[in-house]
């Protein structure tokens, strides 16, 4: 996977959550629900930015796909499959 | 009795506007005229499947085109619908053979005799999709005030969904008392997110058709993506939705540095159409309300119960700040000597529910209807309700006071050291506060700071002694929040019962 997409995914995933983690502390196999207290809604728009944020068309996912990412790990290797290997877009400004 | 509402969807005349819908995938449009066309032709193969006025139909499936086609096509032909919300319901026989539903629609996988794909719905909708001559529509129905047109579910705590027939008189008066303050029409588009399988959802919908305006509805997963594409005039969602959509803008002007403005990166989440956000359905935060507001996004809170459908509502011609606003045509507020809140309605939602427990229904419908609905609230001179919390989160000390918890644990969780805070009264004597943190390490300068804050700003008896800092925070894998992420008082007093009752204990007031 793009290490750009672990770190953008460190990033927009700590920004979401109710209570503060450092991004570089967050458990990548962790259950995103049970052990960060992820609601579904913060989930999609932590999967909305994130794909606006590595360039990543969000069109290349299911509802069905959504549901299955449980773990930041499940998401990054999700993301990685789409993203380019350089030179992503980091701006959140274009929506 | 419809004539203006129900009764017109079929026979209104073409209306101007559009549905679109949305999901990741991207999204479609059509005129409502062909959406009109489109669910007469499901309607005809509703028909040809042998379903008849009353029967029912059940919908468990996220939100689509199709969704909306079933719907309007049930209601062409007074069948009723059964909203099925996916993930709290499987498709089964055996879910048909409980709630006596004729033909169950989904988009999940199933197969047994009477389940449709979803998929099949789209291809009863496309014009040559038949293969033999399709029985000719009976005229469009009238529709009676007690009618039921759809059963709705309502989410108990524990056991088995209760359901709820709603009759077409309450939805008739809905409408209509909801266009009329708030006034939706050519150049609105009002964006659904929130599953279709609730009602109210679908009003916008009706509205669309009826008033000329467009509607978006997107699937839940898709909300935030389409938000973007669709630039609505009007947002409809629960607090919980804005409160997100508040920490993305929070975060995206953390992330400008001081470039942009709070109107713009508003502007960015929700589009730079926005008339106003409609909320409701749960109490919503002051500082959440108040962060719209400053944004330039009106955001109107009202009140209702699946039981009584929308009671009160802020809109732009009325609206007071921590009310859920003036009393809808149609409906009375009655508040009982203990502040209790009761709704009667001109137009009752039901009388009863059905598939319920023996007393369910009596313990919240009165016998014409009125709805007790366990909230403490009062209305002002001018009319507007303001809601105070559960009847049952009020403590009694032992003068003989009444204390209503929920305003006083709103002051401490306005803090952003504070996550949640419950309130609890061991002695019946004096508060004590168990305080969740925001953060890991808590921020005890800042939670001891907000208790004096909070103390300075409410009456003497309603003055916390004593704060107990939750450690770890309140979560649902450690047993305290519900899978709503509302804390659970019982066992977060279970959990704290020692340096609850232990005077010595906690962050002590000065």
């Amino acid at each position: 996977m793009p290490a750009d997409v672990e770190t953008a995914a460190r990033e927009q995933f700590s920004a979401v959550l109710t209570r503060d983690v450092a991004p570089a502390s967050l458990d990548l196999d962790a259950d995103m629900a049970g052990s960060y207290a992820l609601t579904s809604l913060n989930k999609v728009l932590f999967l909305t930015e994130l794909c606006e944020a590595t360039g990543v068309d969000l069109a290349h996912f299911t509802e069905e796909d959504l549901a299955e990412m449980r773990t930041l790990r499940d998401v990054t290797e999700a993301l990685g499959r789409h993203a380019a290997p350089a030179s992503a877009p980091t701006s959140n400004h274009g929506a | 009795m419809t004539g203006d509402t129900l009764g017109r969807l079929f026979t209104g005349g073409p209306a101007p506007g559009h549905i679109a819908v949305a999901s990741l995938l991207g999204t479609q449009s059509i005129p409502l005229a062909e959406l009109v066309v489109r669910a007469e032709r499901v309607a005809q193969r509703l028909l040809a499947q042998g379903v008849r006025p009353g029967d029912r139909i059940g919908i468990l499936a996220a939100n689509s085109l199709e969704w909306v086609l079933l719907d309007l096509a049930a209601l062409r032909l007074k069948a009723e619908t059964a909203g099925l919300e996916p993930g709290k319901f499987e498709a089964s026989r055996a879910l048909m053979d409980r709630y006596a539903i004729t033909l169950l629609f989904t988009d999940r996988p199933a197969d047994a005799p009477g389940i449709v794909p979803m998929a099949e719905v789209a291809a009863w909708a496309a014009p040559d999709g038949a293969a033999e001559p399709l029985p000719v529509l009976p005229p469009p129905p009238d529709w009676a005030a007690g009618d039921v047109t759809t059963v709705k579910f309502t989410s108990g705590s524990t056991g088995e969904p209760k359901g709820l027939g709603a009759t077409a008189g309450s939805i008739d008066s809905s409408l209509l008392a909801v266009q009329e303050i708030f006034e939706h029409g050519p150049g609105d588009d009002l964006f659904v997110f929130l599953p279709l399988s609730l009602l109210q959802q679908r009003y916008w919908v009706y509205s669309a058709l009826l008033n000329g305006h467009d509607v978006t509805v997107s699937t839940y997963e898709a909300a935030f993506a389409a938000l973007r594409r669709a630039r609505p005039t009007v947002v409809m969602g629960v607090p919980a939705f804005f409160e997100t959509a508040k920490r993305q803008i929070e975060a995206r002007l953390r992330r400008a540095g001081g470039d942009r403005t709070l109107a713009e990166e508003a502007q960015a989440v929700f589009g730079d159409r926005i008339r106003y956000l409609w909320t409701g359905s749960a109490p919503a935060a002051p500082s959440m309300l108040g962060f719209f507001a400053d944004a330039g996004l009106p955001i109107y809170e009202g009140y209702g119960l699946n039981e009584t459908c929308i009671v009160t509502k802020n809109h732009p011609k009325a609206h007071r700040d921590g009310s859920v606003g003036q009393v809808l045509r149609g409906k009375h507020v009655l508040i009982d000597a203990d502040g209790v809140v009761s709704v009667r309605s001109d137009h009752p939602v039901n009388d009863h529910y059905i598939y319920a427990k023996p007393g369910d229904s009596e313990r919240i419908f009165g016998p014409d209807g009125t709805v007790r609905t366990g909230d403490l609230g009062y209305l002002d001179d001018d009319g507007f309700l303001f809601i105070r919390g559960r009847a049952d989160d009020v403590i009694v000390l032992d003068n003989g006071k009444k204390v209503v918890v929920r305003p006083i644990e709103e002051l401490m969780k306005a803090d952003p050291a504070i996550a949640e805070c419950v309130l609890f009264c061991p002695g019946q004597t004096d508060l004590v506060a168990v305080v969740s943190p925001a953060a890991e390490a808590a921020d005890l300068g800042a939670v001891a700071a907000r208790l004096a804050a909070t103390n300075a700003a409410v009456a003497a008896d309603e003055r916390i002694s004593r704060v107990v800092v939750a450690d770890p925070p309140f979560s649902i894998g450690n047993g305290l929040l519900t899978s709503q992420y509302k804390p659970k008082r019982q066992q977060i007093l279970a959990a704290y019962h020692d340096a609850v009752h232990d005077p010595e204990e906690g962050i002590h007031a000065r």
